[in-house]
């Protein structure tokens, strides 16, 4: 990590240059399998040894609360010797047998990277073994998780979904949606927005119902909703894709140069002005109108943030988790007059960096920026600081509780509160709700049982 | 027919040897295939060996820092992640100055591709010297290997030893990469090797009694030691080293000095019993503390042991008199039920019989992850006819088992968890509690009220739809 962007006003000195205490970040087959499990009918794979996928199982249950399947090819000593072919091509038999999936997703891991096993070769051989059969498709997704990260391994999974799915046939009037990792509900937001404006669209992914779904005396040992294969073919016929996430735009980027459809990055629509921008580029690209219900709304959040100034204004905020969340919730922690005086992502990434420093400019403040540290360094910074809220995953609770500073709990993993695929900040609806929620925090925690602020009157001088 | 082939299995036959009904008539030895390699593809619930170690073994001890040698996946997905609480108490009357420290921070060497390319020793020199420096207050510093530090062959054990004479601090290495052994099982044998061959017999404790035992496999999930840890001190009998529930760095390390050995996780640490038994003649009995039967045998086998019989009836007398007026109500609530209990290991063999026996319950499955032969064959004596005990169970056999045997409550993992709860069968967790401890007298109290909550609970009666308004 000795290349690490820090912007350097306020930092408190972080000595530790070579070890990762308390990542903020998890390696490229997380983010992969995320994205295969908002596919209906995947079976991801992970290609690797077993405890690879039971370790993201554990993580993915315990913050969806939901049956999670993530496949292994169970590699071993022998198996690590003479490569993993066979292995694999025994685990592709009896998930594609047993399981019947519409689509197989294999990733691979830092195990069969680094001995050099050829996954789209191995699925060819796979298919010439089975020339009469009816197989599902079976995309390989390259993620060695020794570089980048979850946010990459994500990125990585949809485009190659779209590289070997995506057929062009016609136009179809949609426009293809990259959510990137974010939560059900905040995909739902954003289904029922472009419902509203009344625009077709196809999720690359689609995990608002796969990962939030009904007790029904019933278990889906795959996602039984999701985006259809036919729908990630149908992605090469659409008007335009936009990646909510920027950090997720490489099938967009393929998109667009492979079949010139334009591609528009991000930002996550939190807060008003980027869903704002959001509504703008989907009424640009369609020419469709923008409804009463969603002016309505907008409105209301507006109405909600003037409430709330008085309560907010000029306190210090530190957000961390994925880069896109991070500089989405920093835009809306402004517009609230709050300051995000520290930001943190486990990702290195330029464009973080890059966009942080617009907002600061833009806000006319400047926060701490780390990128590509771990939530050690965080805690660190924000010992010598006096910030008033924390927002991020569950893995800040222990930083919040040591320095008695209230967290607000969202973005991957959230395990020690419910609803973790609930949490929702995208767009006007989610984001009424969040103004509600950040500011009674700080009533909860800075306020008195009659709305007044605390004061040590000792301290005032006349 | 005691082998049975599940519906569901069809297409991997090789699954009928995993999966035994219970026949008294058979011959002994027919039990599960077990400690196998896992078919791919089978949807396995197993782990790896670096889990068995870091997270069953000694992710408990309270006063180390642990350097995962690794790209930063396995680092994130091991850090905190079972619910082993520690106390600030060391044994030479001190505080460790952080409270569940062993549940709050974890290393990495963060490997990048260049590592991979280039070998990853220079990274893990940096990082334990960064542990040493971040926190000078452990008493030792362990390292992993991970898969692919097995595989990029770094000599860890030459920088541990270097850095162990720089640092002034004992540097432990264990070699347990993910991809070694069939299962998680892997890691406890490399971790109980590692321990013995490095640290047994090279501390001696500040003061001996002639009534110190150790108290090995007992993580004290959930404060389940804190619950059992009190009977011994009532009969005068001194825990003087854990392995390694809420135990320090030194406690391993004097583990020779004890008289007696109990060892309650036989399936991960008899390893070790056995090895500080060879070699310094200390001998070990195998105790369950599960359920108020076993808690009695346990004690008076120990009392026996140490001359200490009454002390051991009056611990027993007290707690029963304590737990007895409740347990007689969740008996009454619970006889009849039928329970499934999918462990690691050893609950396969430590819960079924006190659930019969203190509250009727009957268990119609039961099934493990990564137990042995010696385990199953505790299992199968220990259960009822007609349970099928089944190895290395996979998502699809799950469904099977809960619509064929429609257990009342499985007693499982996260993972199975809300598979069960989304087929309106309630399910708890018993690898690591939701509201522990479940060890000792009042601990089975705990696990009884928890099994009736989710029986019970209101929610199973408004799984249908009620059309109130109809007349």
């Amino acid at each position: 990590m000795q290349d690490n962007m820090i912007k350097t006003e306020n930092l408190c000195i972080l000595d530790k240059k070579f070890a990762v205490i308390n990542p903020c970040k998890m390696c490229q087959p997380m983010g992969a399998v995320q994205a295969l499990l908002g596919v209906k009918g995947a079976m991801p794979i992970i290609h690797g040894s077993q405890g690879c996928s039971t370790y993201m199982r554990f993580q993915l249950c315990r913050h969806f609360r939901e049956p999670i399947n993530v496949s292994s090819t169970s590699m071993s000593e022998g198996t690590v010797v003479y490569g993993g072919e066979g292995n694999l091509l025994k685990a592709l038999s009896t998930i594609w047998k047993e399981y019947n999936p519409e689509i197989i997703g294999v990733t691979s891991s830092c195990l069969t990277e680094t001995i050099g096993d050829d996954m789209a070769l191995i699925i060819k051989k796979f298919k010439n073994s089975h020339p009469d059969e009816d197989l599902p498709p079976i995309v390989p997704i390259n993620t060695p998780s020794y570089s980048g990260s979850h946010v990459d391994g994500y990125d990585k999974a949809v485009k190659s979904l779209v590289e070997n799915l995506a057929h062009p046939e016609g136009k179809n009037k949609k426009i293809n949606i990259i959510p990137g990792m974010i939560s059900s509900g905040d995909v739902a937001e954003i289904k029922n927005m472009l419902d509203e404006l009344n625009v077709g669209s196809i999720f690359l992914t689609d995990n608002s119902e796969s990962l939030n779904a009904p007790l029904n005396d019933d278990v889906a040992f795959l996602p039984d909703e999701g985006a259809e294969v036919e729908e990630i073919r149908d992605s090469a016929n659409s008007i335009a894709t936009i990646s909510l996430s920027k950090h997720a735009d490489s099938a967009a980027m393929f998109l667009q140069k492979k079949y010139g459809i334009k591609s528009i990055s991000g930002p996550l629509p939190v807060g008003i002005r980027n869903t704002d921008q959001f509504i703008g580029y989907i009424t640009k690209i369609t020419g469709t109108k923008i409804p009463k219900s969603i002016e309505k709304d907008r409105g209301i959040m507006i109405d909600a943030i003037v409430d709330a100034h008085p309560y907010n204004y000029d306190r210090e905020v530190a957000i961390y988790g994925d880069p896109d969340v991070v500089t989405g919730m920093a835009r809306f922690i402004c517009e609230l007059g709050m300051i995000p005086s520290v930001v943190c992502t486990g990702t290195q990434s330029s464009r973080f960096v890059q966009d942080m420093e617009n907002i600061a400019e833009e806000n006319d403040f400047s926060p701490v920026i780390l990128a590509g540290r771990d939530l050690y360094d965080l805690h660190q910074q924000i010992k010598c600081m006096d910030l008033e809220l924390l927002i991020g995953n569950s893995y800040g609770a222990r930083i919040a509780k040591s320095e008695d500073i209230p967290l607000l709990r969202m973005g991957f993993p959230v395990y020690d509160r419910l609803g973790a695929q609930r949490i929702s900040i995208l767009g006007y609806k989610a984001g009424i709700r969040m103004v509600d929620i950040i500011t009674n925090t700080i009533l909860e925690n800075y306020y008195d049982e009659s709305g007044h602020e605390f004061t040590n009157f000792n301290e005032i001088s006349c | 027919m005691p082998f049975k082939l599940f519906e569901v299995d069809k297409e991997i036959p090789d699954r009928e040897k995993h999966i035994y009904v219970k026949d008294e008539a058979d011959p002994v030895e027919h039990i599960p295939k077990c400690n196998s390699k896992t078919i791919p593809g089978c949807m396995t619930e197993r782990g790896c060996a670096f889990a068995g170690v870091k997270g069953v073994i000694t992710g408990a001890v309270k006063d180390v820092v642990h350097v995962v040698h690794s790209p930063v996946g396995c680092t994130t997905y091991g850090c905190g992640s079972k619910r082993y609480p520690t106390s600030p108490d060391l044994p030479n009357g001190g505080k460790f100055p952080v409270e569940n420290f062993n549940l709050k921070y974890i290393m990495g060497t963060d490997l990048k591709e260049s590592d991979v390319v280039f070998g990853g020793m220079k990274k893990l020199r940096q990082s334990i010297l960064e542990a040493a420096k971040e926190f000078p207050y452990v008493n030792a510093i362990y390292t992993y290997a991970t898969c692919t530090t097995g595989l990029i062959g770094d000599d860890m054990e030459a920088v541990a030893k270097e850095l162990s004479e720089e640092t002034g601090k004992d540097i432990v290495t264990f070699n347990a990469p993910g991809f070694s052994g069939p299962t998680q099982s892997k890691g406890h044998h490399v971790g109980n090797l590692t321990l013995f061959n490095k640290l047994v017999g090279t501390k001696e404790p500040p003061e001996t009694t002639p009534y110190d035992i150790n108290l090995i496999g007992e993580y004290n999930i959930d404060g389940d030691l804190w619950v059992i840890k009190p009977y011994f001190e009532e009969m005068g009998i001194n825990i003087l080293s854990t392995f390694t529930g809420d135990c320090s760095h030194d406690e391993i390390c004097w583990m020779h000095r004890a008289k007696l050995s109990l060892v309650r996780c036989q399936r991960s640490a008899t390893y070790i019993a056995k090895l500080i038994e060879e070699k310094y003649g200390v001998p070990y009995i195998k105790v369950d503390f599960f359920g108020p039967k076993y808690c009695a045998e346990n004690l008076r086998a120990v009392g026996k042991y140490f001359g200490k019989e009454a002390e051991a009836e009056k611990v027993i007398e007290s707690r029963m008199k304590k737990i007895q007026a409740e347990l007689e109500f969740y008996r009454e609530k619970l006889e009849g039920k039928t329970v499934w209990v999918f462990s690691g290991g050893p609950k396969n063999w430590h819960i079924p019989q006190p659930l019969e026996e203190h509250l009727g319950m009957k268990t119609v499955a039961v099934s493990t992850m990564f137990e042995h032969e010696d385990g199953y064959e505790k299992i199968k004596e220990r259960v009822g006819e007609g349970t099928v005990i089944i190895d290395d169970p996979n998502s699809l056999e799950l469904e099977e088992i809960i619509e064929d045997y429609k257990p009342d409550i499985i007693l499982s993992g996260i993972k199975e968890k809300y598979i069960a709860h989304k087929m309106g069968t309630p399910c708890m967790l018993i690898h690591s509690y939701e509201n522990g401890p479940y060890m000792g007298f009042e601990g089975f109290i705990n696990l009884a009220r928890d099994i009736y909550a989710s029986i019970y609970s209101p929610v199973w009666n408004m799984l249908e739809f009620d059309e109130m308004g109809e007349e």
